[in-house]
């Protein structure tokens, strides 16, 4: 008696190429993430936080320009507002390429920061799903024993950290200007906040890729999902812990801080030092305001540690190079 | 003899100072093609090495006419692979790991879903195809890696011990399905076993492994003719006659534990046997030709290895 009901049938169908073999994997690993309820609570809050600077981003739209909804409305609450306001708007609208471009820039820079916060938590919550898994129940060799090379299933496996870094980071920022553009009072602010989108997309861009590297070092590093996810949340919390020692004792300690290091590369591509300069140099009646927060932050605003940050991200991203290339192996 | 699927010249592999593979020169046709050996002789080593999941050290490999080690992904997509040990993704339920590897071999989502359902219902698998993986029984497991070996519909399909941890129905079925693939649908399968029962049953070619060293490489017929002169007797009486009639005719012969006497007739057929019995008047209950002749080779084989390797032990 036949076994079974249907025959075996051979496939003469036309073969998809390797970039979709790669973004299976990547989908894959996505969608794995993403059925931790955790994960979508995570990326909810990130979103929340775009629909925040969409908001605040509307509203600095409506101040910047003279008859907006927002200045009458703030007029009529205080007469005596209404001449500073006035004022100040009139000028600012005068010069759309300050008042547009820093306001923007130090928005995107401070949002783009708290996002970070979100995007760490959501990695070590993904961290199980990239390679510690796949190597804990011996999915690397059914990987292996596919049409796919080694470098295709870490490619694979790197899309899935940066499509997520995407879910938490880098999406809500671009929607979140795209859309506070949308609502602004004219059409002038999505060019004038050009080079806000653009630090931020380098500077995210950058990020991703260096976290994402990380990401798969630390993931390969056990087969146990406890251990990895312990690894991660310790490099961050230890490396956060670092920075006031590393003020107390050698400097140079604090470049192995994942956030310090990011931290530097964000202030060398926001570039907020120019900024702050325009704004004190440029802005009527806040100058001395503004100055007196340069002066407060200057040493961290005008000479960002950038080399030791580069220095600090290659030699963590090397070492899980190694970590990467030493584990994921099918035996 | 037809192309061959594997061709491998010196092909070595160590593993520190054990030597896993020790310079396989092999050239095996298409068909069905048994790996014998016992645990630890190399067999495992011997396909992931051809199926790049482990380097190999020296030597040069074909598979499907292609260069092991430098179309590695091309050689893949041709070759399917079921391993020893459990190999599936966490979480996953099994139509959809099934459709995943087919769409890791490169097909189209629907053809891959397609295809997933078709491999899961002629491997035996019903509705517990919608059940988690974690959840299913060894026998399960072990259909649902046959599935995702054969999902993309490879040439040569590489299983390692599939009968492992199986019931002696399980392993009935599966087996019956690995030959099946071979016979009705002409796919070359390469089984690694240490049960000769498996590999007898639906195995053509037959290559013993002991040492990383290939000691025999025929097919199956020719190895059983190589034991041709050996049969099991079973008598209802007269054993002690009989035997010593076999004697006479410088027949070895024991009495077995069952009652049976095992002789080497040393004759191309059960003729002479049947003649002699005839002569004595002792009529045969049944006649067991060849019994066990895999087995025998292969302990033989082991022992012929054995004691050379015992013997370049002393001389050193």
């Amino acid at each position: 008696m036949a076994l079974h009901d249907t025959q075996y049938q051979h496939w003469q169908g036309r073969h998809v190429g390797i970039w979709s073999r790669r973004a299976v994997i990547a989908g894959q690993g996505l969608k794995s993430c993403l059925q931790v309820k955790w994960m979508r609570y995570i990326i909810t809050l990130c979103w929340g936080g775009a629909l925040v600077q969409v908001v605040a981003l509307f509203f600095l739209g409506q101040l910047l320009v003279a008859d907006s909804i927002v200045v009458e409305w703030l007029s009529n609450l205080n007469p005596q507002l209404q001449a500073i306001g006035r004022a100040l708007t009139s000028w600012l609208e005068g010069h759309p390429e300050i008042s547009v471009r820093t306001s923007f820039n130090l928005l995107f820079y401070f949002f783009s920061n708290s996002l970070m916060t979100f995007t760490m938590i959501a990695i070590a919550l993904s961290i199980p799903h990239l390679i510690t898994r796949d190597l804990s129940s011996n999915a690397i060799i059914i990987y292996s024993s596919k049409a796919l090379s080694r470098s295709d299933y870490l490619l694979g496996k790197f899309a899935t950290v940066l499509g997520l870094m995407v879910l938490t980071w880098l999406g809500p920022v671009c929607v979140a200007w795209f859309m506070g553009n949308l609502l602004s009072p004219n059409w002038h602010f999505f060019w004038h906040s050009r080079l806000a989108l653009a630090h931020g997309v380098v500077f995210l861009g950058g990020s991703m890729v260096v976290l994402g590297v990380l990401a798969l070092g630390v993931s390969a590093v056990s087969s146990s999902s406890k251990t990895t996810t312990s690894i991660w949340v310790g490099l961050w919390l230890v490396g956060n812990a670092l920075i006031p020692i590393a003020k107390e004792t050698k400097p140079w300690l604090r470049n192995l801080s994942l956030s310090y290091d990011l931290e530097q590369i964000g202030l060398s591509v926001f570039q907020l030092k120019n900024d702050f300069q325009a704004a004190e140099q440029n802005i009527p009646l806040f100058g001395d305001m503004i100055r007196a927060i340069r002066e407060r932050s200057r040493s961290a605003l005008e000479t960002p540690d950038l080399t030791g940050a580069l220095v600090g991200l290659g030699l963590m991203m090397a070492i899980c190079l190694v970590i990467v290339a030493r584990k994921v192996k099918p035996e | 003899m037809a192309a061959p699927i594997i061709e491998t010249v010196d092909f070595s592999k160590r593993f520190g100072a054990l030597k896993a593979l020790d310079s396989v020169t092999l050239r095996v046709a298409s068909g069905s093609i048994g790996l014998l050996g016992p645990n630890g002789a190399g067999k495992s080593t011997f396909m992931k090495c051809l199926l790049q999941l482990l380097p190999f050290d020296s030597g040069s490999a074909k598979l499907l006419g292609r260069e092991v080690g430098r179309e590695g992904r091309d050689i893949r997509k041709r070759v399917g692979y079921a391993p020893e040990q459990d190999c599936h993704i966490p979480g996953m339920v099994g139509c959809e790991y099934v459709t995943y590897c087919a769409r890791l071999c490169g097909l189209p989502f629907q053809a891959a879903r397609q295809r997933a359902h078709e491999m899961l219902d002629f491997v035996g698998m019903g509705q517990e195809r919608y059940r988690k993986i974690d959840t299913y029984s060894t026998g399960m497991k072990q259909r649902l890696k046959l599935a995702q070996a054969i999902v993309h519909d490879p040439e040569v399909v590489f299983l390692d011990e599939p009968t492992n941890g199986l019931d002696p129905r399980g392993q009935v079925q599966i087996l019956e399905l690995i030959q099946s693939l071979r016979k009705d649908h002409g796919m070359s399968v390469i089984l690694s076993s240490h049960l000769l029962h498996d590999v007898d049953r639906i195995c053509e070619q037959i290559v013993i492994i002991a040492r990383g060293r290939v000691l025999v490489h025929d097919t199956l017929q020719n190895l059983k003719a190589r034991r041709r002169g050996a049969a099991e007797v079973v008598v209802a009486g007269r054993h002690d006659d009989l035997m010593r009639e076999f004697g006479r005719n410088a027949w070895p012969c024991e009495l077995l534990s069952n009652g049976h006497i095992r002789v080497e007739h040393s004759g191309e057929d059960l003729n002479p046997l049947l003649r002699l019995m005839h002569s004595l008047e002792v009529p045969p209950v049944e006649i067991i030709p060849s019994p066990n002749a895999l087995e025998e080779m292969f302990v033989k084989a082991l022992a012929e290895n054995s004691e050379e390797s015992s013997a370049v032990g002393a001389s050193n």
